[in-house]
């Protein structure tokens, strides 16, 4: 057949693939593989097909096939570039791109192709050295590029040492001064030229660029080229003339905040560093009185356009003071009070002068008194707008010793009051915008939760919904508004009007990395799920979807940026692609994922393994970001890892997948690992890592389960070993269920090789002696009663729902962690053949008294579900809100309203979670 | 008063007081990847003094011939930074762009008809009604102001290369296209 017929057979493939018909694509391919056994091509669209029909075994092996050989033509490269995508084996990718490449060096496409495959897993490396290469082949100026931002990028990587950091700068240096066209012929090249000098403290060069004529007018019209030059400029110590440049370009009109901070950078360049002389204090007085007639004058020209100068005259005022150049703060008060009377009408204001109110006492009590000698007046916008800006400034100036309920009580009201006064200047508003005054009601809102914070009455809590609440119908759009809502009725344990109110938010896209905290922190003890409610774990699943396919969007952004040319670019596509994909808060939505979901999947190997090899990935990373308070701890690193350790260790107790066995068993790459030296340890020792700083951000309650979840692993540990069946065998059933399903035995499996009696049944006995049984630890037997004394002991005090849902769901907790470890026990012939039949003895003995103890507090809850819907409780919520009731706006019936809904939300919780416990003591509590 | 720099990949993680917003838009990831790649020197970002992002503002370039200009896509400030100018200061930012790097004739945007508030600021701006863009906002459906909620206007404002001013004309208003008709 000529090769016009074979593209004509090849043609529908392609098609079908097209089409997604998989099935129709393999089957072609069969037929033309039967004339055309070794078409590569074929093979890899077969692949391919099989791959996205889930087939991977079988297209494993087309794929050993394909890349044994070595892989030049466009088409089948292309087509297996999909393939290994499909199947993460990202570096099989990249050596069948090196290997092709090595064969044509003389293939540009080919260098390219082979470069991006770098570029696709992060090897900056290699990208480097093979920019380096095409560069020598094809003298073309843009690889040179690619392989300084290789370099660079390769030198910015966490794991690089100081002095290979410095050694790829100076290679990355070679490389720009010895291309044939000077930087300076495009930005982006001028720029990354630029940022090579900064970090080799090549001063002089960095000057020589600077001050030709091209490099003027880049910088003059490149914003990011304007700041690594100023960056230069300090670094190299020249304030003053930094100063001086950026005076005139103030008095050009420029009003970039940079600009005053060179200048006021200036004024206080001759006090910089530790040891001061005198002269330089004399110097620096001087100029500060320069500056400050500089700024006067620009801002006596601004006037209340602009409010540059006067900013810039506060931080001059408030440095002088740090510096110990002046130290009467009346100075800095009366540029205060002159901010205040000029831009007291900006909502900006209050941020402007917080970092300023940190004053001593006699400056202080002045602006206090100041700030009271403010009248309050509602006429026009920006009248409200300083009633605002002075509540806030008052309220951040209050210390704690002046905090008492009734004077906390009082400040609500007069919140309370103006807010209403406030809300007639936006009555014509349209629904879709904002209510001028909403700060006052989220003052309001921050008031009664100081009041609970110091009496720990849940009533003042209501105040803050009811309030909120009202609020919100008039500024619908106020997501401050309903965060605060949401934050205040998870404490009342109202998860589910918490969970409307995040919702209306409408949280999209890249914002659920940094706003899906609020709702998803710690929400197991909320979760349904035990009842079959997925509420909550759908939630974790959407909110962590942004992170499927980011990493492989980024990179191929990236990938663009090389082709286009914009290396500057790169850096930053980088360092985000590196938060997101090591952010904390998908790796905390992941945790609080498996907890719900070993409330309602049944507890059996499947979960197990996959849990425990995810988990382990996750244990491998290190993070960026930091989150938020519930029961007044934070879910950070610290409380990532205690609770990583508690899940990766009974997991692998319960798991046969010892480290041989996941070794093989495993297809793909495996993510990168955090180079931190911690996570090089052996995963034995660091599981028993416990560090004070990480246990401080559990709550005393996870502490304890933490404590427990340890004793138990550590006494349960020697019979798991022992009974564990051995890599052979688990290997050889895995065969056997892989030849069942696909006809093809495990690739890469040698199961003699292994381990000779692999056919062995699965309970081989062992040579060595069977560990003793020994009794549980005290702590182990007796932390299910101690949680019960602890739930008893918060139903008898004023406790929040939330705090009692948290003991009883953490009780629940342990109790499937407990599930997790005896599962292997469950099995009679092993318990036989291993003689742990005392040990099961023992295991029932805890189990039965866990029964007992999620049985009484299920019957708990569910009584406590019921008052929490009744009508008193209904009427207590009113009468609580005696504080605000005075207000004829927030009317019986508007509080009833909140009253009936908090009711009826924390019944249904309290209900659910008390049902979702009996569920879970059927199914394991024989 | 604020520093005004380019828009970075990394400030999608802190622009959520922008973006809470009902009338700002978050896109995907890929969206915000296409501008920083495309056109790095069209997006900016103003930052307070104190380090908390206030708006940002993400441009293009296209069309072609005459056509060829500069188009705002996004400008959006935080409530709490709002009446200090600082939209304007982006836009001339974009537009000094657009002149300077770009060469492009004009630079434009859509904006819902009634939308009084920011036409007026536009105006003040220098930009001026071109073409009435029918069911431009097809998302929301016929609101309260029937088709102004749903219409656009493409305001345009000359940039130095058009020196005739061919890209403006003065009823603006009454030149209706369908949303098919513009890219």
């Amino acid at each position: 057949m000529s090769k016009a017929a074979l593209e004509r057979q090849i043609r529908p493939i392609y098609d079908a693939l097209d089409h997604g018909s998989n099935k129709s694509a393999i089957n072609a391919c069969n037929k033309v593989l039967k004339k055309y056994n070794n078409n590569t091509l074929v093979k890899a669209l077969k692949a391919l097909a099989l791959t996205r029909s889930q087939k991977v075994e079988e297209a494993l092996v087309l794929c050993d096939e394909i890349l044994a050989t070595v892989v030049t033509d466009d088409s089948t490269l292309s087509v297996m570039t999909h393939v290994l995508k499909g199947l993460a084996r990202n570096s099989d990718m990249v050596a069948m791109f090196d290997n092709a490449f090595k064969q044509q060096p003389q293939s540009e496409e080919l260098g390219a192709q082979t470069f991006f495959a770098h570029v696709r897993t992060g090897n900056w490396k290699s990208c480097q050295q093979v920019a380096t290469r095409m560069h020598k082949q094809f003298q073309e100026d843009r690889y040179v590029y690619w392989a300084v931002t290789g370099a660079i990028l390769q030198a910015n990587d966490l794991g690089t040492p100081p002095n290979i950091r410095t050694l790829l700068y100076k290679l990355a240096h070679r490389h720009v001064t010895s291309c044939p066209t000077p930087s300076y012929m495009a930005v982006d090249r001028f720029h990354l030229h630029l940022i090579i000098l900064q970090e080799l403290q090549l001063w002089d060069e960095a000057n020589t660029l600077l001050e030709s004529d091209v490099g003027k007018s880049i910088c003059s019209a490149s914003l990011v080229c304007n700041e690594t030059r100023r960056e230069i400029w300090r670094k190299r110590g020249l304030y003053k003339d930094e100063g001086e440049r950026a005076q005139e370009k103030i008095k050009n009109n420029d009003r970039n905040w940079l600009e005053f901070v060179s200048v006021i950078d200036a004024a206080f360049a001759s006090v910089q560093g530790s040891d001061v002389s005198e002269e330089g204090k004399s110097e620096c007085f001087e100029n500060i009185a320069k500056t400050r007639d500089f700024l006067t004058k620009i801002a006596e020209v601004d006037g209340s356009n602009n409010r540059s100068a006067s900013l810039a005259f506060l931080e001059l005022e408030k440095n002088a003071v740090s510096h110990g150049i002046s130290s009467d703060e009346n100075t800095l008060v009366d540029s205060m009070e002159n901010y205040f009377s000029q831009f007291g009408n900006k909502a900006c204001c209050f941020e402007d002068l917080q970092p300023c109110v940190d004053l001593g006492a006699d400056a202080k009590s002045r602006w206090i008194s100041f700030l009271a000698s403010q009248e309050s007046s509602f006429a026009t916008m920006g009248d409200l707008q300083r009633v605002i800006n002075v509540r806030k400034l008052q309220r951040i100036s209050l210390t704690a010793s002046e905090l008492s309920t009734d004077k906390e009580l009082c400040l609500a009201s007069t919140y309370i009051k103006e807010y209403m006064a406030g809300l007639e200047l936006g009555s014509s508003l349209p629904v879709t915008e904002l209510q001028p005054a909403d700060d006052l009601a989220i003052l309001v809102g921050h008031a009664f939760v100081s009041l609970w914070t110091m009496t720990k009455d849940e009533s003042y809590l209501y105040n803050a919904a009811v309030v909120l609440e009202f609020a919100l119908a008039k500024s619908r759009m106020s997501f401050q508004i309903r965060l605060l809502l949401v934050r205040i009725y998870r404490l009342l344990g109202a998860s589910s009007l918490a969970l409307d109110h995040y919702r209306a938010i409408n949280i999209k896209q890249v914002q659920n990395d940094t706003l899906s905290h609020f709702i998803l922190t710690r929400a197991s003890t909320f979760s349904l799920s035990a009842t079959g409610d997925l509420t909550y774990p759908s939630e974790c699943i959407e909110s962590s979807q942004i992170y499927v396919s980011n990493s492989q969007d980024v990179r191929f952004f990236t990938l663009l940026c090389f082709q286009d040319g914009y290396p500057p670019q790169i850096p930053e596509f980088v360092s985000f692609d590196d938060r997101l994909e090591n952010s904390l808060q998908r790796d905390v939505v992941k945790l609080e994922h498996v907890r719900m979901r070993m409330t309602h999947e049944p507890i059996n190997s499947d979960l197990i393994d996959m849990e425990l090899i995810e988990l382990k990935f996750v244990f491998d990373r290190s993070f960026a970001n930091d989150q938020t308070l519930m029961f007044g701890n934070s879910t950070g690193q610290g409380w990532l890892w205690y609770f990583i350790k508690i899940y990766i260790r009974a997991f692998q107790h319960a798991s046969d997948l010892d480290d041989i066995v996941e070794e093989k068993l495993l297809i793909g790459d495996r993510p990168k690992k955090s180079p931190e030296p911690e996570v090089q340890l052996p995963l034995r020792e660091r599981l028993a890592i416990r560090k004070p700083e990480e246990a401080a951000e559990l709550t005393a309650d996870e502490l304890q389960l933490m404590e427990w979840a340890t004793a138990l692993s550590d006494w349960l540990e020697p019979y798991h070993n022992y009974t564990r069946p051995p890599p052979a065998v688990v290997l050889a059933e895995a065969n056997r269920q892989n030849e069942l399903r696909t006809g093809l035995p495990l690739r890469g499996v040698d199961l003699k090789a292994l381990n000779g009696d692999a056919h062995a049944n699965g309970h081989a006995k062992k040579d060595e002696e069977a560990p003793p049984v020994k009794e549980p630890p005290q702590l182990v037997a007796q932390f299910f009663e101690h949680m019960h004394a602890r739930f008893v002991q918060l139903q008898q005090s004023q406790c929040l729902p939330s705090d009692l849902l948290h003991v009883a769901t953490l009780t629940q907790e342990a109790f499937l962690l407990f599930a997790v470890e005896s599962h292997r026990f469950k099995t009679a012939s092993v318990v036989k053949i291993h003689k742990l039949g005392a040990l099961v003895q023992f295991l029932k003995d805890v189990r039965s008294k866990a029964y007992t103890v999620l049985k009484t507090m299920s019957n708990d809850l569910l009584k406590m579900s019921e008052v929490a819907g009744s009508a008193e409780r209904r009427k207590s919520f009113v009468e609580s809100c005696k504080p605000i009731t005075d207000f004829p706006r927030l009317h019986h019936d508007f509080v009833l309203s909140v009253a009936k809904n908090v009711g009826e939300s924390r019944k249904k919780v309290l209900e659910g979670v008390s049902k979702g416990m009996v569920k879970i003591c059927t199914n394991y509590g024989q | 008063m604020s520093v005004l720099r380019p828009f970075k990949a990394n400030d999608l993680f802190r622009f959520n007081n922008i973006n809470s917003d009902v009338w700002t838009e978050t896109y995907g990831i890929p969206f915000y990847l296409t501008y920083l790649q495309r056109w790095s020197d069209l997006c900016f970002t103003q930052e307070s003094p104190r380090g908390r992002l206030q708006g940002y503002i993400l441009g293009k370039a296209e069309g072609a011939q005459t056509e060829w200009h500069g188009h705002i896509t996004a400008v959006s400030v935080a409530p709490e930074y709002r009446r200090l100018s600082l939209a304007r200061n982006m836009c001339q930012r974009l537009e000094f762009a657009s002149d300077g790097i770009y060469k492009g004739y004009f630079v434009d945007l859509y904006v819902r008809c009634n939308n009084a508030l920011a036409i007026k600021m536009y105006e003040g701006m220098g930009y001026s009604v071109y073409r009435r863009v029918r069911e431009y906002y097809g998302n929301l459906g016929v609101g309260k102001d029937g088709r102004d909620e749903e219409d656009a206007f493409d305001m345009r404002k000359c940039l130095s290369r058009d020196v005739a001013q061919r890209s403006i004309r003065s009823n603006g208003r009454d030149m209706i296209v369908s949303a098919h008709d513009v890219s």
